[in-house]
């Protein structure tokens, strides 16, 4: 088998590079050759640190389900995973050691899962130390910070209760921090991260709230495939009736209208389906307004009043068959 | 007095959680366990859309996903008066039992095996299977550029670990097979679930997907590929495990505990709800018989006598409260602890089956001698992993004849508005066990939300009387021969999939020096 870069098979880096190009859309900047070149140059794999503070471990498990890399060919293979305390097998002291010995080298990627609890440092704890703490002194060396889903991003569903959990870019304000909000996050939108920096050594064009324009560059509504009913006005009513199944859901409290994110071009796992395929409104786990600002979530509230407003004034486009 | 260790935090678990333990003659003494992390998703949800809790529990927990979410939907199945139609259970059958298979498989194989397996052994491997040949090429080469992140560093192995080069190497092949697998199962679920982790379609009075026959087909040939996978490999690794190399830890009953079980029943099998797959049920006490009783939800309680909220007497869920208290200095834990009868409970896949009278667990008890404990609930959990796996071709098939009679339905749209005022419980069986959901609604609005969780009632700290939670209790006797390797410590927390993640250090308080140390 022709190895390509040390530990991956030609076809299994492919894969990769198919992944990588596909992720960023630009065809002749990721050329395999351009890809391999770049990740060989590398004299070994990168060192990554994934922390978790205010979390449910949810963006881990969705990031262990990509398929294509698989994910024992991303951990084993593409990264050096120094410290994950969901994956690693050491802990304690060989695990701490990890840690400080990749903080030391410097010049890893910095992965953030779960937001900073404001109110109190004691509500989240890591080995007897505040979590705010840590996240602190490991981002000092870090060649990258990627805050991945809606809690490290903009604080999330915690940001709304007594913790007051809060987004990473709070607790480091001299750092530029990739955000890759969404609940949980996307496995594509972790992995082509995480490999554009490793092969142009720098962060991908973000927009106003740091979020990668190739996954954030476009609303929900621009790409859904029930825009044309938004715009005929007919919204589903009855989940039963095989006749509305495609129908627009903001009557079921759909935020696609001001909900950035390529959700339905990439779809979820692996192009199996995603919210509003299942018939389930898109309830903008991209925006920092998740949650609180964007309740109730199921029903007509501000959020689509707000879209109905806009669609009244035509501010909102009608689709365009070209 | 003996010498107290601290393990915090305990890795490979979901969630943050601080173990100590007092050893004494190389056993433990004493046990405490803490949860560190506290988010206050209840009290965020009060004055909000009652609707809105289904969606915002499941980001409870991401490696369990939407248990929380069918839990919470149950909830406010009861409250409005929903009556969820056939097909939807059936889809939430389907989806929640895509989840099971996904969560036991990654729990086996990624979080508990590294904790009994010399990964190293796998050099030593001089057998001719071109497949293991591959592993061992892999893991060799790891080694040979002195970067084998995340597998090493790891803990030293001990007596029970095991080092046969011909188990280790299939059993690393069947490590990195299933992190295939957990990725397939996940799929699977988010063929209706629309996505996974964290599915959309579950919603009060039943399912947003309307399904076509293609998916359910694509589902099934998912689920025929992922049986294989639970039948050829799954089952018998914990089998050769269990009976083999972890034998005298089973018949040991290592890490037992109360041996008081709590299953709330769950997965319908029929229309009228009253034909489960796993039945509910009591067990007080497995030494007075292992009589089942009926489980009775007016018999919970929850205590917060050593944990960080305001004092109160216990009280049921529906009446409890959150009001967090950090001034405490007699809390040690964020976890609340549940009791059903003022006793605490073993809740998972060990109280489900021996609730159900499994007739495999059984006969391990019975034939092979072995006591309910860490092994077992390896066991239980392996066992009932087929159980689902059979009953969804059932479903699959079930759901298939549905959809094409007249008048399929999948949601009980009459019942979609929220009520001015009414109350629900909705239980369910969550892998990790026992799972409840408490809401009140006033004026539409939510007025009071309580859960408890699996883990809550496994890891719950001390009560009133002082009686220790089921993780503290099992951990009791546990030998630890050096307390600078207290493996089987985590081996036994681990064996209940704790829900809270973590590492491990151990504070030495004579000298109040932070010692640490490793913990596969």
């Amino acid at each position: 088998m022709v190895k390509v870069f040390d530990g991956l098979s030609r076809r299994d880096f492919l894969k990769l590079c198919g992944t990588v190009g596909a992720t960023v859309g630009l065809a002749d900047l990721f050329t395999v050759e351009k890809v391999a070149a770049a990740l060989k140059s590398a004299a070994k794999k990168p060192p990554v640190i994934w922390l978790e503070g205010q979390d449910c471990a949810g963006c881990t498990i969705s990031f262990l389900t990509v398929e294509d890399p698989t994910p024992a060919s991303l951990i084993l293979d593409t990264i050096s995973l120094r410290y994950h305390e969901s994956v690693m097998a050491a802990a304690g002291h060989v695990a701490e050691k990890a840690l400080d010995d990749t903080i030391k080298e410097g010049g890893y990627v910095l992965i953030v899962e779960g937001s900073i609890p404001d109110a109190d440092d004691r509500f989240c704890m890591v080995g007897g130390r505040p979590f705010r703490e840590i996240l602190q002194e490991t981002a000092r060396k870090a060649k990258a910070i990627i805050a991945v889903g809606a809690c490290a991003a903009y604080g999330g569903i915690p940001r709304g209760t007594p913790t007051k959990g809060m987004p990473a870019s709070k607790v480091l304000p001299d750092k530029t921090i990739i955000n890759l909000p969404t609940c949980p996050v996307h496995m594509d939108h972790v992995v082509g991260t995480i490999i554009y920096f490793l092969v142009t050594k720098k962060a991908p064009p973000l927009d106003k709230l740091n979020r990668p324009l190739m996954y954030f560059g476009m609303s929900v509504h621009e790409n859904c495939r029930r825009r044309a009913h938004f715009d005929e006005e007919r919204f589903l009513t009855d989940w039963n009736d095989p006749a509305q199944k495609d129908w627009c859901l903001l009557e079921k409290g759909c935020k696609g209208p001001e909900t950035y994110s390529d959700c339905p071009i990439r779809r979820w796992n692996s192009g199996i389906n995603f919210c509003i395929d299942a018939g389930a409104p898109c309830q903008g786990c991209s925006e920092p307004e998740f949650y609180v600002e964007q309740s109730p979530l199921y029903a007509m509230g501000a959020v689509t009043d707000r879209i109905l407003a806009k669609k009244a004034a035509g501010l909102i486009p009608k689709k365009e068959i070209v | 007095m003996g010498k107290r260790i601290t393990i915090d935090p305990v890795t490979r678990i979901e969630g943050h959680l601080k173990i100590e333990v007092e050893i004494e003659n190389g056993k433990v003494k004493d046990a405490w366990s803490s949860g560190t992390m506290a988010r206050g998703f209840e009290a965020l949800l009060l004055g909000k859309d009652p609707r809105d809790a289904s969606y915002v529990t499941s980001r409870f927990c991401g490696v369990c996903y939407s248990v929380h979410q069918i839990a919470s939907a149950r909830a406010l199945d009861a409250a409005f008066g929903a009556r969820v139609p056939w097909g939807g259970t059936l889809l939430r059958n389907l989806v929640m039992g895509a989840e099971y298979i996904y969560d036991h498989m990654i729990h086996f194989y990624h979080l508990s095996a590294l904790d009994y397996l010399d990964v190293m052994a796998v050099a030593n491997y001089k057998g001719k299977d071109p497949a293991l040949n591959k592993v061992k090429e892999k893991v060799v080469g790891l080694v040979k550029r002195g970067d084998v992140f995340p597998l090493v560093p790891r803990y030293e192995p001990d007596e029970f670990s095991v080092n046969d080069p011909e188990i280790v190497i299939s059993a690393v092949k069947h490590y990195l097979d299933a992190l295939q697998m957990q990725v397939k199962a996940k799929n699977m679920g988010a063929i209706f679930g629309g996505r996974a982790p964290h599915y959309q379609s579950i919603v009060v009075g039943g399912f947003t997907q309307y399904p076509d026959i293609n998916q359910v087909a694509r589902f099934r040939s998912m689920l025929d590929e992922i049986a294989q996978f639970v039948n050829e490999v799954y089952i018998p690794d914990v089998v050769a495990f269990g009976t083999g190399p972890l034998l005298p830890l089973a018949q040991a009953g290592v890490g037992g505990g109360h041996l008081n079980y709590l299953s709330y029943g769950s997965f319908e099998m029929n229309q009228s709800g009253k034909k489960l797959l796993f039945k509910p049920g009591v067990i007080m006490g497995l030494n007075g018989g292992m009589a089942v009783k009926s489980f009775d939800q007016r018999k919970i309680t929850e205590s917060v006598h050593s944990s960080w909220y305001k004092k109160d007497p216990p009280k049921h869920p529906y009446e409890g409260e959150q009001v967090f208290d950090l001034t405490r200095s007699d809390a040690y834990s964020f976890v609340k602890a549940p009791r059903y009868g003022n006793v605490p409970m073993e809740v998972g896949p060990l109280a489900r089956a021996l609730v159900d009278q499994d007739p495999t667990i059984l006969g391990l008890i019975k034939k092979q001698g072995v006591k309910p404990g860490a092994v077992a609930r390896h066991a239980a959990r392996a066992i009932e992993t087929k159980k689902i796996v059979d009953a969804m071709y059932g479903w699959c098939d079930e759901l298939t004849a549905a959809m094409t009679k007249p008048r399929f339905k999948i949601h009980d749209t009459a019942h979609w508005d929220p009520p001015a005022t009414g109350e629900g419980a909705g239980f369910y069986e969550a892998p990790r066990g026992a799972l409840g959901h408490w809401i009140r609604i006033k004026d539409h609005k939510i007025a009071g939300y309580q859960a408890v969780v699996p883990s809550t009632w496994n890891a719950s700290p001390r009560d009133e009387r002082g009686v220790r939670g089921q993780y503290e209790e099992s951990l009791i006797g546990v030998p630890v021969p050096d307390p600078e390797n207290p493996i089987n410590v985590v081996r036994v927390i681990r064996s209940f999939d704790p829900c809270l993640a973590c590492a491990i250090h151990l504070i030495d308080p004579r000298t109040n020096e932070i010692r640490k140390f490793i913990v596969e």
